[in-house]
């Protein structure tokens, strides 16, 4: 299911004055599989993403990448992602096919979005925004693609569709790295889970492995490892597992 | 895909979006409707190039700096408040690519602005002035359209000089608001600032020997300073070098490459 290493992030801390957002995060990033980010509201997802995408600068730590060689190694969907205003959807894709000789009209068709083609992306919903801020993000073909919150105040049926475009994005053979808080969906969908709290890594595995921990579906496996872990942090030295 | 084809993807979108916005094509109107006002109210196309440009200088000299402001105050801030900047950011784009590429847009939508109103009044100019203003001057005192055109291309100089600071400014910003605070205190720096500073500096070390070359320093000082020494010198026998000439060309070079330089280090930093 899951092949060669193609981001390694080793040690990675990022620190805005006094607050810690991520600390000393190592963690692998393989190619043919979807690895899910999951954990409370400022746990330092999106902030460790930032990272491994190279738009945050680590504050200590490294994150190197060892994929394949590619015009553009790392496609990026933002939490909201927001298009000029004034263009077609069309023309939006054309601006970032265009820097990186893509074809906008096969961008468009992996999402589904070639009927609205000529609609301005004022005029596009939320989830169909989102679509084009996926299919921007898989122009060029990245080995890696990471997508934050893809779909967070979505309907079901749009967050669905959504999923099930990632996942046809990790069976084309590319890491795919995903935030997000639809826990029954990350569930179905991603290999493998990192699991988030106050900056640190608390775990890292398959779906199967976290769940094994618990027997309970993943937003119980969840729980019962934030809770585990605020255990051990309220614990006196010693009693620790 | 090559570098210079990115800038010119860069370019291009930048270019079709100033076409789309009615506001610029208003702005334009707006431009040719008040240098046209200014100029007839002081008869200046009708008394030929020069008497025109005496009376446009003043206003042009505000002008410029404000609406290389208003286009350029959001040309960065915008991208990076969208998160545009940071999808950027995992394409092949260089800095140079983007902010050129932007820069080379709004610069042509700005000299459009400036220029085709100013190129309509020196038409305007060489229609009802009277038949002396049609040569070329080789000589103190002969009005001629050359002396038109060099004001048009300096006024160029002075527009691109305004813009890229206005981009600096843009990319400083970080939020719309902080943009729209950040043009305002530009305007306001460019336009009286510069020469209160100099003036200012008239009690502690400035002096009238070194008063040219001070104001020379300024965007608008270097600029007005040219236009007084290639183009109104005509009217002024007997009196030159207004500021020394070539400190006032770099002055504007240098504040046009310095400012480029400090947009790009800060849309990288962005």
């Amino acid at each position: 299911m899951t092949g060669e290493t193609y981001l390694t992030a080793d040690e990675v801390t990022k620190t805005y004055g006094d607050v810690t957002a991520v600390s000393e995060v190592s963690l692998d990033i393989p190619s043919d599989a979807v690895t899910g980010f999951i954990g409370p509201n400022g746990s330092g997802k999106t902030t460790l993403l930032r990272m491994l995408l190279g738009v945050e600068r680590p504050t200590s730590g490294t994150v190197s990448y060892g994929g394949p060689e590619a015009e553009r190694q790392l496609g990026y969907l933002p939490q909201r992602p927001t298009f000029r205003p004034g263009f077609s959807v069309r023309e939006t894709a054309g601006f970032y096919a265009d820097l990186v000789d893509d074809d906008p009209d096969r961008l468009l068709e992996r999402v589904g979005l070639e009927e609205v083609a000529a609609r301005p992306v004022s005029g596009l919903s939320g989830g169909m925004t989102r679509l084009l801020g996926i299919a921007q993000a898989l122009a060029g073909d990245p080995p890696i693609v990471m997508l934050d919150e893809p779909a967070s105040g979505l309907d079901p049926a749009m967050s669905r569709l959504i999923f099930d475009i990632v996942e046809s994005i990790a069976d084309a053979g590319r890491a795919v790295v995903l935030c997000s808080h639809e826990l029954p969906l990350v569930e179905e969908t991603a290999d493998r889970l990192a699991v988030l709290e106050s900056g640190r890594l608390l775990r890292t595995g398959s779906v199967e492995s976290l769940r094994k921990q618990t027997g309970g579906p993943l937003h119980e496996t969840f729980t019962a490892l934030l809770e585990q872990d605020k255990a051990t942090i309220a614990a006196p030295e010693g009693e620790q597992a | 895909m090559t570098e210079s084809n990115r800038f010119w993807t860069v370019f291009v979108r930048e270019v079709q979006s100033a076409v789309r916005t009615r506001t610029y094509i208003a702005l334009g109107v707006v431009t040719g409707i008040v240098l046209f006002a200014l100029a007839h109210a002081g008869g200046g196309p009708a008394g030929g190039y020069v008497p025109t440009v005496v009376d446009t200088l003043v206003a042009v000299e505000v002008l410029v700096p404000t609406l290389a402001f208003a286009v350029g105050y959001r040309a960065i801030a915008d991208p990076a408040v969208r998160g545009e900047l940071d999808i950027l950011d995992t394409y092949p784009l260089s800095t140079w690519s983007y902010v050129g590429g932007v820069y080379a847009g709004r610069a042509l939508l700005l000299l459009t602005i400036i220029v085709v109103p100013l190129l309509a009044l020196g038409i305007n100019v060489a229609t009802t002035a009277g038949p002396e203003t049609t040569v070329f001057a080789s000589h103190r005192g002969v009005d001629s359209p050359f002396l038109f055109i060099r004001f048009i291309a300096l006024t160029v100089l002075y527009a691109l000089s305004s813009l890229t600071i206005a981009f600096l400014l843009s990319a400083l910003a970080g939020s719309r608001g902080r943009a729209l605070v950040l043009a305002l205190a530009g305007l306001l720096v460019i336009t009286v600032g510069g020469d209160l500073a100099v003036f200012a500096g008239l009690d502690s070390g400035v002096t009238t020997s070194t008063l040219g070359g001070a104001l020379a320093m300024t965007p608008a000082g270097a600029y007005r300073g040219l236009v007084f020494d290639q183009v109104l010198y005509v009217a002024v026998p007997g009196r030159s070098a207004f500021v020394p000439t070539w400190v006032a060309a770099l002055s504007l070079l240098f504040w046009w490459g310095l400012t480029f330089v400090g947009a790009m280090l800060a849309t990288d930093a962005a």
